[in-house]
Formats: C-alpha cells, structure tokens, sequence
C-alpha cells in the first residue's frame, strides 16, 4: 500500500464517521456524495492549490496530542459553512448574523466532528493513540487561513490533503481536511502500519 | 498596469512601473522595499522566521526572514537600487487563532520580530507597518511611488 492509497483509506473511512455524526446532529439531513481525493503537495504548489486566496474560508483548526504529535485543520468555503451552520441552528439571515457567538461556536463544533472522526480513523488504522485541543476558529481570506494553519503547525515542506465533499439538504458541502504531524511523526505512522516511504 | 502576485515564500521584484501584491497575509509578514530613486521595488512574503534546516532555504530564501531580508536586497541591488537609499514596508503577522495556544507559540509575533531584527541588521529604516492582529491583510505594493496600501476584509485600504 503506498501512502496516497492509505490518505484515501483514511478519506473513506474518517468520511464515514463524519457523515454519520453530523447526520445526527442535523437529522438525518446529511449525504455522503463523492469518495475523497487525498494528495500530498510540495510546499511551492500549496497556494495553486488554495486557488481564490482572497475569497473567504472558514477554518478550524486543533493541535493533536498522544502517540502521535502535530496538528489538524478543517477549511471550508463560506458558503458551506454557511450552510452547516444554517442547517444546525434553524436560523438565516446575513453572515454577520449567522456567524455570531452562536454561529460560531456551532461551526467550531463542526469543525471538531470533522477532525476527531479524522482522528479516530487514524487512530483505529495505527492503533496509537491521539487526542485533540479544544477547537479555534477563523474566517477569513483563503490565503491568511491556510498559511497560518501551515506556519502555526511548522509545516514548511509538504502538505498532506484530504477533499471531503458531501451534500446537506441537497445542497454541496466542500472541504478540506489538512493533516499536519510534527516532524518525524509521520515515520510513527508508517511505522505502525508498515509502511515504507511514507 | 502590470500586477505581479506573491505566493508564500517567494520574492519577486519591479522597476518603474507596476503592482506587487500579497493576498491574503495570516501569520506570514509581506515585506516591501523600495528605492524612490531607482524606482526599484521588492516584496516578499514570509513564511516563518528561520529554517529548522539549512539546506531549506537553498530553492526558497524567501520562506524564512532570516534568508529572505538578505535575498530582497540582493535582488534589489540587482535592479539597479542602491541598498543605503532602501526603505521598508510591512504587512501581516497576525494571529488567526487567538484562542489556541500552541506549543509553537505566537508565530505571527515571531516572524514580525525576526524580519525586524533582520532588517536593523542591514540599516533599513521601517518607514511604515500595518501589523498583528487577527485578521487576515491584502498587500499592494505601487513601484512607481512606493506607495502601499494594505486591505482586510470589509475594510476600505489604507495608506502605510
């Protein structure tokens, strides 16, 4: 198995989990749609792949503790958390007032379900234990929230991506979900899955 | 007029005319200098403050202010600015995620400290900054004048 075939593993299953525990929280309104995409970018590609870095995100981001140090990110339109976050609280209105302290910290709640079902998929994989912060949250330009995930976790070489696209009430979710392990905390993983190269 | 964008870690310079701009400045410091006579202009856009490893900074000097103030002037002077007459502008360094604290710390507050002490290292005057904070900057630089203005999300841009 070679490390982009286990990110696509990790995908499906930290996919499942995620689809699952949001569904309940939103009623059953949740679909699983596309089978995740997982890739690992140089550094220098990071921001091609970002795309709109001026157009506006939300993310949520935690640092993992355990077996396994490092951190984990979220990132999501705005649209999407929009829609998350409309679905779950019942409400609409304009995004000052959709993202207030109730939108936000509902949001910051979605964001900790998408990364501990992440989480805990990896963790079931590598039998190593880890376990999450308390979940921040920032919405801004693209470009400010990716690379302060990237610098905030000293990740300066390679990025490691997971596409999480899924559909709420007929309406298409899109993210991301961005694992960023210390250096050298990566061999532990491979290690415990016996792999080579990763 | 011609607009040059600048990605995380890379430098990239203009003479006379023209745009160098960041978008979407969290953590990262957007350092512009300037040569009014020369009319020579750089920006870079830096990532952390130091490299953890040396051969890094090899195919990036721009990613870590230790190596990118140094390779801004070279490419300044490479232009035709003469390095006594350079000034600097900065943007960025914010905290996106005030209520984490991590082990890495601060790593806005970190990178505007090192591309502050690289700077006074090498004699350039910080003429203007729009600095810290929690929310994300865009950055453009005008080579013509010098001149820059520095925007963040449903705020009109100001003049640094």
């Amino acid at each position: 198995m070679e490390r982009l075939d286990f990110l696509r593993e990790l995908g499906n299953i930290g996919i499942g989990h995620a689809t699952t525990a949001l569904s309940e929280m939103l009623q059953g309104k949740l679909l699983r749609l596309v089978v995740p995409d997982a890739r690992i970018l140089p550094f220098e590609e990071a921001a091609a792949y970002i795309g709109g870095l001026d157009e506006i995100v939300a993310g949520i981001f935690m640092q993992i503790s355990g077996d396994v140090t490092g951190h984990m990110a979220f990132i999501l339109p705005i649209e999407s958390a929009r829609t998350l976050v409309e679905l779950l609280t019942q409400r609409h209105g304009t995004d000052e007032e959709i993202f207030d302290e109730l939108g936000r910290s509902a949001l910051e709640e979605i964001g900790n379900i998408m990364i501990t079902s992440y989480l805990n998929a990896l963790s079931a994989l590598t039998d190593l234990v880890m376990s999450p912060s308390i979940p921040a949250l920032a919405i801004d330009m693209a470009g400010a929230v990716w690379e302060s995930v990237l610098a905030g976790a000293l990740v300066d070489e390679a990025v490691t991506i997971i596409r999480t696209d899924f559909s709420a009430d007929g309406v298409d979710i899109g993210g991301n979900i961005v694992l960023l392990p210390d250096e050298e905390e990566f061999q532990k993983i491979e290690h415990a899955l016996g792999l080579e190269d990763f | 007029m011609e607009e040059v964008f600048v990605n995380m870690g890379e430098i990239r310079a203009l003479a006379r005319t023209g745009v160098l701009t960041t978008v979407g400045l969290g953590s990262c410091v957007g350092v512009a200098l300037y040569d009014s006579v020369a009319q020579v202009g750089v920006m870079g856009h830096v990532f952390l403050p130091t490299a953890r490893r040396r051969n890094e900074t090899v195919d990036m000097p721009g990613k870590y202010a230790d190596t990118a103030i140094p390779a801004l002037i070279d490419e300044a002077v490479r232009l035709g600015a003469q390095k006594r007459r350079l000034w600097a502008k900065l943007a960025g360094g914010a905290n996106l995620f005030p209520n984490l604290t991590t082990s890495n710390g601060n790593i806005g507050s970190q990178n505007i400290k090192a591309v502050l002490e690289n700077l006074a290292l090498h004699d350039i005057p910080v003429v203007g900054q729009d600095v810290s904070g929690s929310h994300g900057r865009k950055m453009r630089f005008f080579v013509e004048d010098g001149r820059v203005t520095v925007t963040a999300i449903g705020k009109e841009p100001i003049d640094i």
